[in-house]
């Protein structure tokens, strides 16, 4: 996810925003805010995104310029990185005297490490009453890290399942299923019509690794999930279960063929595009998907018969009913920042209007409950009311265990669903990569 | 030698010492020096561990895996390209119409980037790809496999499309071996009463020894260290799970994907080591014969 989630930030946020001076104006009362005494007030910002093309860096510039005018004298100097040469640069970059001021931010241990190193500046003092209330607390708290807030979260994209509502119909499919055994009945079923029940791309690893998440979040209470990110030691039995469903769902084959070689998200023989060609019926993706897939529909048009439903639930088991995963994002300023310039962006990122044209252009939920108002697609109004209404939200597993275990997770359900390993491995495998660092 | 010729012998070596200190010698200290830490890569390293990556690296089953991978891509590439090389050598070193058009179409996967040749072999051996397609009009369907993914598959599938790659490279290398061979030496065991195979067996293989035993070395090299093919075929994630991974792909993996740069960089330390090993064996008990004599006095 991590990577679709990188190539959604960079559609994200933005745009519209500061469509006049007053709009933008900085202004906030928060002490914390308002810069080191005596020091000379910043007139240029270098910020990172990674956006490198089409609308998405359309909007980055007028965001910018938009902020430019608003500010008088300053100057934010943009730079688009692209998506897989982010981190990689970022980390230099970090390392050196020339860190980006503003950078777009994945969270999760990555962030952690990043303030172990003293490499990043304390945002709480950005985030007013304003903020808390427009994007939520539980956003807010995902990126808090030892009492204070590091990056300022400008979107949260939940999982869940997209599905072709045509071929539903086809297989004969009426009502979205609400459990596995739902899930497992509408697997027999489009397999009887001679449908490709689900579509994964697993030569990435992580949408592999996402059945395996969810099925944890059903099996496992979020007392022991956090407990078992925090030790990260997978001792607990629900993640035994979990592995265990995850072979009964493999045993039901229904998957594409050739799943290891499928990518997620670039072709029509990914996974999305295979969802986007009625070639499979189903994909397990993040809320990113649906513009995904109109990338990689014929006439990259809509795909007019998209429709969601949320992970299917496992009844009597440990989960929190209708708990929710999903990516974190959004932007941090580097340690040598510029404070008061650096925070009044970062709020400007993440106004209502900032975020209302971020979702139309890109027709994924924005964060910032004002802007939640615009949005129309079903899909769309069906993921916010899940968000809405979970008890539990986590991150992505592999985001909230770092790269290293989060990998070492994510080859392991590859290799299970290769007949490479069972569910011991899996829990093996994680352990063991939890010694490497 | 006179201080002019010092001199002089400083001033042309300076910039390639330079640059080989700068990126050759240099890196390698590096990569020791950081993988005695364990290092997510942010702010300097602070926690020193002794030799504990090195430790997990040899008792972690993945690289141990790795390591049976390159042994087989070592031997199999040895076994696969040389006779077939020697071969194609022969044949395209007698005088044929078209000659030079053969000898270059065999060159012409060499030339070609590993990235467009792992991109075009992977669409074209994925399933229900153009080879399965074939394979179904001709009505050999029980033959359709997974070519990529199946574990007791793939890595015949990586070799066969090394054995295309480098093929081109070895029959060139060959060749140019070949012409070194005065052709008195084939005439004089004709006139001797030898058959095409016996001169080639006795006279012309034995004098072909110094240019395979070099083939031979640069192709161990290669196996040791082959990463780019591999990583585009298979991707990031899935060539542990088909089979392929090398020293060199678990290399990106653990460290620079996984944010651990300390244990990457042992890792890398590692490779460097084995490489440097077996290269130091081969010269020794290999390729001495052929460099002695080589190398000559100061004076």
């Amino acid at each position: 996810m991590k990577r679709a989630i990188r190539s959604v930030k960079a559609l994200s946020v933005a745009v519209v925003a500061c469509l006049g001076v007053a709009a933008c104006s900085p202004a906030t009362s928060d002490p914390a805010q308002t810069g080191s005494p005596g020091a000379p007030q910043a007139t240029e910002m270098t910020f990172w995104h990674n956006a490198t093309t089409g609308d998405g860096k359309a909007f980055w510039d007028n965001l910018v310029s938009e902020f430019e005018a608003s500010h008088p004298g300053v100057t934010i100097r943009a730079q688009a990185v692209q998506n897989e040469d982010f981190d990689g640069k970022l980390q230099t970059a970090l390392n050196s005297p020339d860190a980006p001021d503003v950078f777009m931010q994945r969270g999760g241990l990555k962030m952690h490490d990043m303030v172990d190193a003293g490499l990043l500046r304390d945002v709480s003092g950005a985030v007013t009453d304003t903020q808390r209330e427009e994007l939520g607390q539980g956003a807010i708290e995902a990126m808090t890290y030892q009492d204070k807030v590091w990056a300022m979260p400008d979107t949260i994209l939940p999982g869940g399942i997209w599905y072709s509502q045509d071929l539903f119909d086809k297989a004969g499919i009426t009502e979205a299923p609400k459990t596995m055994d739902d899930l497992f009945a509408a697997i027999d079923k489009l397999k009887a019509a001679g449908i490709t029940p689900i579509a994964l791309g697993a030569k990435d690893a992580w949408p592999a690794a996402h059945w395996y998440y969810w099925l944890a979040l059903r099996e496992c209470s979020p007392e022991t999930l956090d407990a078992t990110i925090e030790a990260r030691k997978f001792e607990d039995q629900c993640w035994t279960k979990a592995g265990e469903s995850l072979e009964k769902l493999v045993a039901a084959k229904p998957f594409q063929d050739g799943l290891l070689t499928t990518p997620a998200q670039q072709g029509a023989g990914s996974s999305a595009g295979l969802l986007a060609n009625h070639k499979a019926a189903m994909e397990l993706m993040g809320a990113w998907n649906a513009g995904v897939i109109k990338d990689l529909t014929p006439n990259k048009e809509p795909l007019a018969d998209l429709s969601w439903f949320p992970f299917p639930e496992i009844p009597g088991s440990k989960g929190a009913p209708g708990a929710v995963m999903g990516g974190m994002g959004g932007y941090s300023c580097s340690a040598d920042a510029p404070e008061q310039l650096c925070f009044e962006f970062l709020q400007t990122i993440v106004k209502a209007d900032s975020q209302i044209a971020y979702y139309k252009a890109f027709s994924v939920p924005p964060l910032n409950s004002k802007a939640k108002e615009a949005v129309t697609e079903p899909f769309n109004i069906a993921i916010m009311d899940g968000l809405a209404n979970a008890s539990f939200v986590s991150d992505w597993l592999d985001t909230r265990l770092g790269q290293n275990v989060g990998n070492a997770l994510n080859t392991a359900v590859v290799d299970l669903l290769a007949g490479k390993g069972d569910a011991q491995h899996l829990i093996d495998s994680v352990n063991a990569a939890a010694a490497k660092e | 030698m006179s201080w002019r010729e010092r001199g002089e012998i400083a001033l042309m070596s300076a910039p390639a010492l330079i640059l080989f200190l700068g990126f050759v010698i240099f890196p390698v200290i590096t990569a020791a020096y950081y993988g005695f830490f364990k290092w997510k890569g942010y702010g300097p390293p602070i926690d020193f561990v002794w030799f504990e990556n090195y430790r997990i690296i040899l008792t972690d089953p993945a690289f141990l895996d790795t390591l049976r991978h390159n042994a087989f891509i070592l031997v199999f590439s040895l076994v696969m390209q040389g006779p077939l090389a020697i071969l194609v050598a022969l044949l395209l070193n007698k005088k044929m119409r078209g000659r030079s058009i053969v000898r270059v179409l065999i060159f012409v996967p060499y030339v070609i980037s590993e990235v467009i040749v792992g991109i075009g072999w992977s669409l074209m051996l994925q399933s229900g790809g153009a080879l399965d397609e074939t394979l179904r009009n001709m009505g050999l369907d029980w033959l359709i496999r997974d070519w990529l993914a199946d574990p007791s598959i793939a890595i015949w599938t990586l070799m066969i499309i090394i054995t295309w790659k480098y093929l081109g490279f070895a029959v060139i290398i060959m060749l140019a071996g070949l012409q070194g061979i005065p052709e008195e030496l084939a005439e004089a065991a004709a006139v001797d009463g030898a058959s095409y195979w016996q001169t080639q067996w006795r006279i012309t293989l034995p004098l072909l020894g110094p240019t395979i035993r070099i083939w031979a070395f640069l192709s161990i090299i290669g196996s040791l260290q082959l990463f780019d093919l591999v990583y585009i075929i298979w991707g990031q994630y899935i060539s542990s799970t088909a089979g392929t991974s090398t020293m060199a792909t678990y290399m990106a993996l653990t460290g620079r994907l996984s944010g651990n740069y300390g244990y990457g960089n042992a890792v890398a330390v590692v490779i460097f080591f084995i490489s440097l090993t077996v290269a130091l064996i081969y010269q020794r008990f290999v390729l001495r014969r052929d460099t002695e004599g080589a190398l000559t006095g100061g004076n």
